[in-house]
């Protein structure tokens, strides 16, 4: 049996190459996109998940819901938590606070970075990685304790033995030196460690001034805990809300608690480990999300490539049936039973579908460093999964595309076949099938390329989109980390005295904002109190020009105003102080127009804030996130200085790599000690976009797959058709059809499915791409543009497939087609 | 004069082969003639008729239909020719499956580009003249071989040509079936309608009004039958 149906493929590889080439082609460019979209969702559900027990590790998360905000929820939690945790939950076996951080290391006069985690010794309790040397349990137990990823270890030492090494680390200008007491082996999988090449404990100095340790309002980083038992989690789940009104709870003025009643704008939430890639996709401050329903659609897409190429198979084969109608009748008359030619047929689709997985694996290798360089992940061909998935995936298209041509085919009877003068077009039944999978396969299709036009003009819109500063020709520092007001104001005007800088400013906030401080404000109305958490900066002179704020309302702050600047120490209570607010601020506060609020008095503790102007709203965070309502206020840095400040500068008439080192240069002579590196405000923005950029070059890919291997379809579809139909064509012109009829017939044929498809298309398309964009804050109009777009496309597209065919069906001489059998 | 054919010739060329099909014919044929065209298998009779009904293309000779040089003619003009002058019928019918038997003898009519309403009214005179009209919303395969052919007929007469080509309309049917198909066609001479017709059949072809026999591709004897 194996034989004659090699040898039966063979024969029909060589007489009818085109319907083998499509077959196997189609398939396998099915196959292929399949296999290499699945590598990419495997890679992203992979996330945290090599952990031993992580099941039993927990996030704690932060939810805000502040009256008059949009409430939100932050990756970010306060350390205060952490001891209270540990004493109020049985269930909870250790917890930890695990901060992100750059570690500097100075060697001969330059630094090194490395990315790296500060937290505590019970981190290799709760993340058992492993180490060269296994002593896991001790590796951060002393404060000066150091644990090296081997990349780390390499670049230090030049080899992993590593072990009782020193290195010097300089920590924004403190320094501190570490003894190596681990090195890491490889971290296997991807997730929340990834790129981690120095542990370190949280020096004790930081854990006593630094406010995320002290105060519950205030949060610098993550909380991880890992509990005794999976289960526990509904246990700390239930509990939190009575937690945070226990622990977090004080007096209205006490800067350590939330006040009286925390629970009504505060609350925990514990985030499963294995959760926290998708989860991070809608919460702030967290690393590297993804949005979880874009992974499922791009695996859905990978799906739908398989289910289309396995519906043109079924097609080319039932499309092909009558034409093998005769071989059928013939192998019966001389003795077949339909039990063996079914088995002979079904052996035919089974082996097509195992050339085709081997072409679609080869076609995967392809694919996936392809997309592995559009993502920016390292994803790999898992040859592990290919293994078993490739013979499921070669059987399960054999057998879907062979069961019901191998039925149509092995139930023909030949007394009924050999007698007739044409052949069998499989009936209106098997005409309405083709049609409805040509149908099918073009719904499918003209979605994924309606989502893909509104995923690129979304994201090309984001790109473009205001953002309320000015970005061109912006250079954006890091923090100085000072706080000496004298240093600052020398870093200020040493920059601003750099060649080819046209304005300087300070800020607390800037383009991807290195940490953010937020103020319950409140506003006296005539309807009553209030209340609203506003996002705070502080901005020197020169921000206007700098970064380019529209003034939508009142005036800008002006050195020469004393109420503008900030108070001298010692004034901060019982006095008036000029603020700016941003649109989204005067809305909280119920003000009807930005001209409305000035003049307007806000109040925190003691100290009133007259709204002198408005500003629109500033996005220096991701484009999915509301823009938060926020307050500037304004020091001259004459006798207040910044909690943190960040230069930005305009430049002009200089490349800007030049004047970047210019800038570097100017730092060092006043910060040596902290790396320099201004960069472009887009440039920091770009991880906040780059996502969504690479996830739609990836729709791209399965839309461009897509189409393809329906427009295949349609082909071969077309083809048989024409063969089908020769004599029929041959009759119609006999009565007179001229050409042009001949080919509107054979058009509108054609494309009958095809638009019944894009009927099907349009609003599945509406559906989901109403909800994705939903998840940003600004965002296009589904413009029926896109539709008519993707319309248009999927039409022209099937008629260039088809019109090959159709100009020789229209061109056929009547007699010759007479003459062919139908 | 209703055709007169000037020494048509129609030579099939492959790579190596040249084969003639047919060889010098010359024929004049009077409108309402009932003719026969017989002879042995290959001697170019469907050729003769499919070179009548401009199907096909001489390779010499000219071919003049009343006041049509058809020679002459291109695809389009012969396509208008054939719609508004011929009708055929086939040995093996030639209906379309995928239409009902109305919708294969409207066809003709479309083409024409006649209103809806004559269409309908010309279809179901048509069905009812050749005893088929109880089977208009049929397919085809659903029908005998005789029903077929009686709806081909309908087909071919309904846009009411000036020639009617049968190619063995008879062919395919039994004796009772063709021995109807021959009556109707008949009848339709009576009327006027001239008719070309190739058969294999000497009876039918003693029922036409002139008999042409055919060898080789050339025209050998053109007789008229007594009546």
């Amino acid at each position: 049996m194996l034989s004659t149906v090699t040898k039966s493929v063979l024969r029909q590889a060589y007489r009818h190459p085109l319907y083998v080439g499509l077959n196997v082609f189609g398939l396998a460019l099915g196959i292929g996109a399949f296999l290499t979209l699945v590598q990419l969702v495997r890679f992203e559900y992979s996330f945290n998940t090599n952990f031993s027990d992580a099941d039993r590790i927990v996030r704690i998360d932060e939810r805000w819901s502040e009256p008059g905000t949009t409430p939100y929820e932050s990756a970010d939690t306060t350390f205060r938590a952490i001891p209270f945790l540990k004493q109020d939950f049985p269930q909870i076996e250790e917890a930890i606070p695990l901060m992100g951080t750059t570690v500097r290391v100075e060697r001969e006069g330059h630094f090194i970075t490395f990315t790296g985690k500060m937290t505590d010794p019970a981190f290799f309790r709760i993340f058992p990685l492993p180490l060269l040397h296994e002593n896991t349990g001790k590796s951060l137990t002393e404060p000066d304790s150091l644990v090296l990823s081997k990349s780390a270890a390499l670049s230090l030492f030049g080899t992993i033995d590593a072990i009782g090494k020193t290195v010097t680390i300089n920590q924004s200008g403190e320094k501190s030196t570490h003894v190596v007491t681990g090195v890491l082996t490889a971290i296997s999988g991807p997730g929340l460690l990834d790129g981690v090449e120095m542990i370190l404990p949280i020096p004790q100095q930081m854990k006593e001034k630094r406010s995320c340790f002290l105060f519950w309002g205030s949060s610098c980083s993550n909380v991880f805990l890992k509990l005794k038992n999976k289960k526990d989690i509904n246990a700390l789940r239930d509990g939190l809300p009575n937690f945070v009104e226990r622990r977090a709870s004080g007096g209205a003025d006490d800067r350590i608690s939330l006040g009286p009643h925390p629970e009504k704008v505060y609350a925990l939430s514990a985030i499963p480990l294995r959760d926290l890639h998708f989860h991070d996709a809608t919460v702030q401050d967290a690393d590297d999300g993804v949005n979880q329903n874009v992974v499922d659609s791009i695996g859905l897409i990978g799906l739908l490539a398989l289910l289309l190429a396995c519906a043109n198979t079924v097609n080319l084969a039932t499309a092909r049936a009558g034409m093998r109608a005769r071989e059928v009748a013939l192998r019966k008359t001389l003795g077949a039973s339909r039990s063996a030619l079914f088995t002979q047929f079904m052996g035919e689709a089974l082996l097509i579908s195992l050339i085709a997985g081997v072409v679609g694996m080869a076609v995967c290798e392809v694919l996936v460093p392809i997309m592995a360089s559009m993502t920016g992940e390292a994803i790999h061909v898992d040859y592990g999964f290919i293994l078993w998935a490739l013979p499921l995936i070669v059987i399960g298209c054999g057998v879907a595309s062979g069961v019901y041509p191998a039925l149509v085919l092995s139930g023909y009877q030949p007394a009924t076949i050999l007698a007739a003068t044409r052949m069998p077009s499989g009936g209106r039944r098997a005409v309405m099938l083709r049609n409805a999978l040509v149908a099918g396969q073009f719904s499918i299709a003209v979605c994924i390329v309606i989502c893909t036009l509104v995923i690129d003009q979304q994201t090309r819109f984001l790109r473009t989109a205001d953002r309320g500063y000015v970005k061109s020709g912006l250079l954006v520092g890091q923090p100085m980390e000072t706080e000496d007001i004298g240093l600052q104001r020398r870093m200020f005007d040493t920059l601003r005295a750099v060649p080819g800088v046209t304005s300087i400013a300070f800020g607390e906030l800037e383009p991807d904002p290195h940490s953010q401080t937020r103020t319950n404000f409140a506003y006296n109305s005539p309807g009553g109190a209030v209340e609203a958490q506003l996002l705070q900066d502080r901005i020197s002179p020169g921000y206007r020009e700098t970064y380019r704020p529209r003034v939508l309302a009142g005036r800008w702050f002006d050195s020469a105003h004393g109420q503008d600047d900030s108070p001298l120490p010692g004034e901060s209570a019982n006095t008036t102080r000029n603020v700016i607010l941003n649109e989204k601020a005067v809305r909280a506060y119920g003000f009807s127009s930005p001209a409305e609020a000035i003049g307007k008095v806000l109040h925190m503790d003691k100290t009133q804030y007259e709204i002198i102007g408005v500003i629109s709203d500033i996005r220096f965070g991701s484009p999915r996130e509301t823009v938060p309502p926020e307050i500037l206020t304004f020091s001259t840095l004459t006798h207040r200085g910044f909690d943190n400040p960040v230069p930005a500068v305009q430049f002009k008439g200089v490349p800007r790599s030049v004047m970047a080192e210019r800038l570097n240069r100017a730092w060092r002579t006043l910060r040596p000690d902290i790396a320099s590196n201004f960069v472009p405000a887009d440039e920091l923005m770009e991880p906040y976009y780059a996502g969504d950029e690479r996830r739609g070059h990836l729709f791209t890919m399965g839309a461009v797959a897509a189409l393809f291997i329906a427009c295949l379809g349609l082909y071969g579809l077309a083809a048989f058709a024409a063969a089908r139909r020769f004599h029929e064509i041959g009759i119609r012109k006999t009565l007179g059809a001229t050409a042009p009829q001949i080919i509107r017939l054979l058009v509108h044929d054609f494309l009958r499915p095809v638009l019944l498809a894009c009927l099907i298309a349009c609003p599945v398309a509406w559906v989901l791409m109403r909800q994705w964009l939903s998840e940003f804050d600004e965002r296009i109009a589904l413009n029926p543009a896109y539709f008519l777009i993707g319309i248009s496309g999927a039409v022209i597209i099937a008629v260039l497939t088809v019109l090959g065919q159709t100009l020789r069906l229209a061109r056929v001489e009547p007699a010759r087609a007479l003459r062919a059998e139908g | 004069m209703l055709i007169e054919l000037s020494h048509i010739q129609r030579l099939y060329r492959s790579d190596e082969v040249e084969t003639t099909a047919l060889q010098d014919i010359d024929l004049r044929i009077d409108a309402g003639e009932f003719v026969a065209i017989m002879g042995p298998s290959g001697c170019g009779k469907s050729t003769l008729l499919n070179i009548l009904g401009t199907i096909d293309r001489p390779t010499g000779g000219s071919y003049r239909f009343g006041e049509y040089e058809l020679t002459a003619l291109n695809e389009a003009s012969l396509a208008k020719f054939r719609r508004e002058h011929l009708g055929y019928v086939f040995q093996s019918f030639n209906l379309i499956d995928e239409l009902t038997i109305e919708e294969n003898i409207e066809l003709a009519l479309i083409y024409r580009n006649m209103p809806k309403a004559e269409r309908r009214t010309r279809v179901a005179q048509a069905m009812d003249r050749v005893g088929i009209a109880h089977r208009a919303r049929h397919y085809p395969s659903q029908l005998s071989g005789g029903q077929q052919q009686r709806a081909a007929i309908a087909r071919a007469v309904v846009g009411e040509p000036r020639l009617i080509l049968a190619d063995e309309p008879t062919g395919n049917l039994d004796t009772e079936n063709g021995a109807q198909v021959m009556d109707i066609l008949q009848g339709l001479n009576d009327e006027g309608a001239t008719i070309i017709m190739v058969t294999h059949s000497p009876s039918h072809a003693d029922l036409a009004k002139r008999r042409i026999d055919m060898l080789d591709g050339q025209v050998v004897v053109s007789v008229r039958n007594a009546i």
